[in-house]
C-alpha cells in the first residue's frame, strides 16, 4: 500500500504525465467537458420538468419515482445499448450521463417546489401576480436551495461516472482507470481515481460557494 | 435493434443464475454496509466532532469511480466475489451512514430521558428505544442503498463478476443487443421488486407508524 | 491466516455459492517446481479462466468440454480481463487453467527471450514461468497478433510490411487494446525492432467492436487484430507482414497451475490440441461473433463432433 501511494506521488508530479494527448492536462479537460456538458443538458431538460410538475402539481408520481428509476438504471448496460444502436460515437457517453443526472435534478426541483408554503403562493396570487410571476418571483427563489442540492448531487455522480467514456474508446480520466486495469498498472488506476475524486469534490465546493453567494443578497 | 426472443427462451437457466448471483452481491453489500454503518452512526451521533469527519469521508468515497475501486482491490481479494462485495459495500456507506445518523437524531430527547428515568441502561435504550424509532429513516436509506447496489453490481463485469452485467460485456463484444436489453430490464425489475419488498418489510417492522396514523 | 483468506472467510459468511470459484482456489502454492510434472490433482475440480475476447472464451469452453468428458468437474469464468490480470489470478488461486498463446505468454514472463521456434519457446516457457505454473503441450491451432490497415491506407502510404510504417513515423494512429501499449508485441516492440513511432496510440479493445469500428471509420490507421478474426478477410483488410519476426508464433497452449495438473487433465487437453486446427478455431469464433451462438454451445458441439467427449 505504502509503495502504491509513493508511486502515485511520482506519477502525479512527473512532467511527462501532464503533457501530450494522454497527459493529465488533456484528460482532465476531456473529463470536465463530458461532465459539464452532460450536466448542463440534463439541467436544461430536468429543471423545466421539475418546475412544471412542482408548479402544477401534475405528474408528482413521476417526479417521486424518477429518482428511484434513475438509481436503478445500470449505466454500463445503457452505455452498451446506445453503443450498439449508434456505433462509435459520443452518444453512449452523453445519453448515459444525462440519464443519470436528470432524475436527481427533477426530484430535487420538485421537492423544492412542494416545500414552498402554499400560503405564500396564495398571497402572491392575491396580489394579482400572473402564474409566471408566481413561478419565477416566488416559487423559484424559495425552491432554489433544494434545486442547487439536486444539481450538486447530479454533478458529483456524473463526474464519477464519466469514467465510463473510456470503455467506449473515448478519453477523460477514466482512460487511466481502464488502461491501468488492462495493463494491471495500479498506480495509473489509483491516479485516475484520485483525480476524479478531486474534480468531483472541487466542483461540488465551487457550486456550494456559488449557492452561498446567490443567497447572500436575498432577503430571508 | 431487434430483440431475439428465442435467445431469451434458450437462456432461462443462465438468466436465473445471473439474476441470483446479481442479487446476492447487492444484498451482501447492503448487509455488510449496515453492519459497518450502524456502529459508526452511533458513534457519529454521540460524538459530534466525529460526525462531520465520518460523513465527509463517506461522501468522498462516493466520488471515487466504482470501477477503480474494484481494480484497486485486486491485490487484496483477487478476481472474487469478495472484491465485488467490498467495492459495493463502500458505496452503500454514504447513504446508510447518513440516514442512520439522521434517524438517531430524529428520536425526541424526551423519549430518551424517559428511558433513562426508568433506569434503562444506555445500550439497552439504544437497542430498544432509539434504533426502533430511527427505523423509518434507516429503512429509507436501506431502500436507496439496495436499489443503488443492484444497479452498480454490473460494473464488476470488468473484473469478471457483475451478475447480469456479464450480459452487457457479452452483448458489447459480439454486437448483440438482446442480452444487453434483457440485462437492463432484469436489473430494473430486480430493483423494483427489492424496493417493494423493503417497503413491505418496513411496514411489518414498524407497526406503530401506521397504527398511530389510524388512531389519529 | 493471511489477510486475504481472512477477508474471504468474512465475506463468504453471507454468500450463496453462486460462483464456486470464489473460495475453492485458495491453497498453498509452495512445494511445486516450475516445470513440475505430476503432484497435482484435478479431483476437486478445475476452474478455467478466460480473457476478454471471444476466442479465449471458446477455448475455455472447449477445455471444459473435454475435461468434463474425462470426469473432471470444471467451472468456466468468462471475460476476466487481460493476461496482465489473469496471470496474477492463476498464481493467486482464483483460477487454475487458462487458454494461452505461446509467444505472447513467453513475452509476458520473459520479455528478453529470443526464442521463436515452437519447441524452443516451449522450453523457454518451462524455464521462465513462475513457480507453481506450467504449460502443457501446445496445440496445432494458432492465433497470432496482426497489424492491419485498410486497403485504402495501404495504397495511400505504400504499406505492405511493418517496416514500411517507419516511413510514416509520427503520422499514423495505432488502435489496439490498452495493454498493447506496454507490450513487446505492440508499441514497445514496434519501436525497438522496426523503429516505428506512431502519432498516437488509441486504447480500444482486443479484436473487438471498438478497434474494428475505429478502423472502418478511419479513427485509426493501423489496428491490432487477431489472425483468426474473420472480419479481416470480410473487409479485405491488409495484414502487414513481419519480416523481422517481431510477432512470435502463437500456438495455443494450456497454462495450468501445478496443483491441478494431473494425467487426466494432460491427456484430455492434449487430445484437443491435436484435433483443433486454426481453421476450426476461426470457424468457431465466427459462429459466436456472427451467428450469435453461445461459446459454450459452439465448443460442446465441436468437441462432440470430433469425438472428444466419448
Amino acid at each position: 500500500m505504502y509503495e502504491l501511494f509513493k508511486n502515485l506521488g511520482t506519477w502525479l508530479v512527473s512532467g511527462e504525465q501532464w503533457s501530450g494527448s494522454d497527459g493529465i492536462g488533456h484528460r482532465l479537460a476531456e473529463h470536465l467537458q463530458y461532465s459539464l456538458l452532460a450536466t448542463l443538458v440534463a439541467a436544461a431538460i430536468a429543471l423545466p420538468l421539475g418546475l412544471l410538475i412542482g408548479h402544477t402539481g401534475r405528474g408528482a408520481f413521476l417526479a417521486i419515482n424518477l429518482a428511484s428509476f434513475g438509481r436503478a438504471l445500470p449505466t454500463v448496460g445503457l452505455v452498451v445499448l446506445v453503443f450498439l444502436a449508434s456505433g462509435l460515437s459520443m452518444w453512449p457517453v452523453y445519453v448515459a450521463l444525462v440519464a443519470l443526472a436528470v432524475p436527481a435534478i427533477v426530484t430535487n426541483t420538485y421537492a423544492g417546489m412542494t416545500a414552498v408554503d402554499p400560503d405564500v403562493k396564495d398571497a402572491a396570487r392575491g396580489q394579482g401576480m400572473r402564474w409566471h410571476q408566481v413561478l419565477f418571483q416566488v416559487e423559484l427563489p424559495l425552491a432554489l436551495p433544494l434545486i442547487m442540492t439536486g444539481l450538486r448531487l447530479a454533478l458529483i455522480q456524473v463526474v464519477a461516472t464519466a469514467t465510463i467514456a473510456a470503455y467506449v474508446s473515448f478519453g477523460g480520466l477514466g482512460r487511466y482507470v481502464f488502461d491501468g486495469l488492462a495493463q494491471r498498472d495500479l498506480v495509473q488506476v489509483l491516479g485516475g481515481a484520485v483525480l476524479v475524486a478531486v474534480v468531483a469534490v472541487a466542483l461540488d465546493l465551487a457550486l456550494s460557494a456559488l449557492q452561498r453567494a446567490l443567497f447572500r443578497h436575498r432577503p430571508a | 435493434m431487434t430483440i431475439d426472443w428465442s435467445w431469451i427462451g434458450d437462456h432461462t437457466d443462465d438468466l436465473t443464475t445471473l439474476t441470483l448471483s446479481h442479487l446476492q452481491a447487492a444484498l451482501s453489500a447492503v448487509f455488510f454496509g449496515l453492519l459497518i454503518s450502524l456502529p459508526l452512526a452511533v458513534v457519529a451521533h454521540r460524538i459530534r466532532p466525529l460526525r462531520g469527519l465520518l460523513l465527509g469521508l463517506s461522501n468522498v468515497l462516493f466520488t471515487i469511480p466504482s470501477i477503480a475501486v474494484f481494480v484497486l482491490l485486486l491485490p487484496v481479494s483477487g478476481l472474487t466475489r469478495t472484491t465485488t462485495v467490498i467495492g459495493l459495500t463502500i458505496y452503500t456507506l454514504v447513504v446508510l451512514l447518513r440516514n442512520t445518523v439522521e434517524g438517531l437524531d430524529s428520536v425526541p430527547a424526551k423519549t430518551k430521558e424517559a428511558a433513562k428515568a426508568m433506569g434503562t441502561r444506555p445500550f439497552r435504550t439504544l437497542l430498544t428505544v432509539e434504533l426502533p424509532l430511527a427505523l423509518p429513516v434507516i429503512m429509507a436509506g436501506v431502500r436507496i442503498a439496495t436499489v443503488m447496489s443492484i444497479s452498480l453490481v454490473s460494473v464488476a463485469t470488468y473484473i469478471g463478476d457483475g451478475g447480469l452485467g456479464q450480459l452487457f460485456t457479452d452483448g458489447f463484444q459480439r454486437n448483440y443487443p438482446t442480452p444487453v436489453i434483457v440485462g437492463v430490464a432484469l436489473t430494473l425489475l430486480l430493483a423494483l421488486v427489492a424496493d417493494a419488498l423493503l417497503v413491505a418489510l418496513q411496514y411489518v417492522l414498524t407497526p406503530w407508524t401506521h397504527r398511530k396514523q389510524r388512531a389519529a | 491466516m493471511n489477510r486475504r483468506t481472512l477477508l474471504g472467510g468474512l465475506f463468504a459468511a453471507a454468500s450463496v455459492p453462486v460462483l464456486s470459484a470464489c473460495s475453492s482456489g485458495i491453497t498453498s502454492l509452495d512445494g511445486e517446481g516450475g516445470a513440475g510434472s505430476g503432484g497435482g490433482s484435478s479431483k476437486s475440480g478445475v476452474t478455467i479462466g478466460t480473457a476478454n475476447f471471444t476466442e479465449n472464451q471458446v477455448l475455455g469452453y472447449l477445455y471444459a468440454a473435454v475435461l468434463d468428458a474425462a470426469g473432471v468437474k470444471t467451472t468456466v469464468r468468462p471475460n476476466l480481463g487481460t493476461r496482465e490480470i489473469l496471470i496474477p489470478a492463476i498464481k493467486g488461486g482464483d483460477i487454475d487453467l487458462l487458454p494461452e498463446y505461446q509467444g505472447a505468454l513467453l513475452h509476458y514472463v520473459d520479455p528478453k527471450s529470443k526464442a521463436t521456434e515452437e519447441g524452443e519457446m516451449q522450453n523457454a516457457l518451462a524455464m521462465a514461468l513462475p513457480a507453481g505454473l506450467q504449460v502443457l503441450p501446445y496445440g496445432m491451432a494458432e492465433d497470432s497478433d496482426a497489424f492491419v490497415v485498410t486497403q485504402e491506407t495501404a495504397d495511400k502510404y505504400g504499406l505492405a510490411s511493418l517496416a514500411d510504417l517507419k516511413k510514416q513515423n509520427g503520422k499514423l494512429v495505432l488502435g489496439a487494446a490498452p495493454e498493447v501499449k506496454t507490450r513487446e508485441v505492440g508499441v514497445v516492440g514496434l519501436e525497438e525492432v522496426y523503429g516505428v513511432e506512431f502519432k498516437e496510440f488509441k486504447s480500444l479493445d482486443s479484436s473487438g467492436p471498438l478497434v474494428k469500428g475505429a478502423l472502418k471509420k478511419g479513427d485509426v490507421d493501423v489496428a491490432n487484430l487477431f489472425t483468426t478474426d474473420t472480419d479481416i478477410q470480410e473487409n479485405q483488410w491488409v495484414v502487414l507482414t513481419d519480416p523481422k519476426n517481431l510477432i512470435p508464433g502463437q500456438h495455443i497452449v494450456p497454462l495450468i497451475a501445478d496443483r491441478r495438473a494431473d494425467s487426466t487433465v494432460r491427456k484430455a487437453l492434449a487430445a484437443l490440441g491435436n484435433v483443433l486446427t486454426t481453421a476450426d478455431l476461426t470457424e468457431l469464433n465466427r459462429q459466436v461473433d456472427k451467428d450469435k451462438k453461445d461459446p459454450e454451445d459452439v465448443a460442446n458441439a465441436y468437441a462432440e463432433k470430433k469425438g472428444l467427449t466419448t
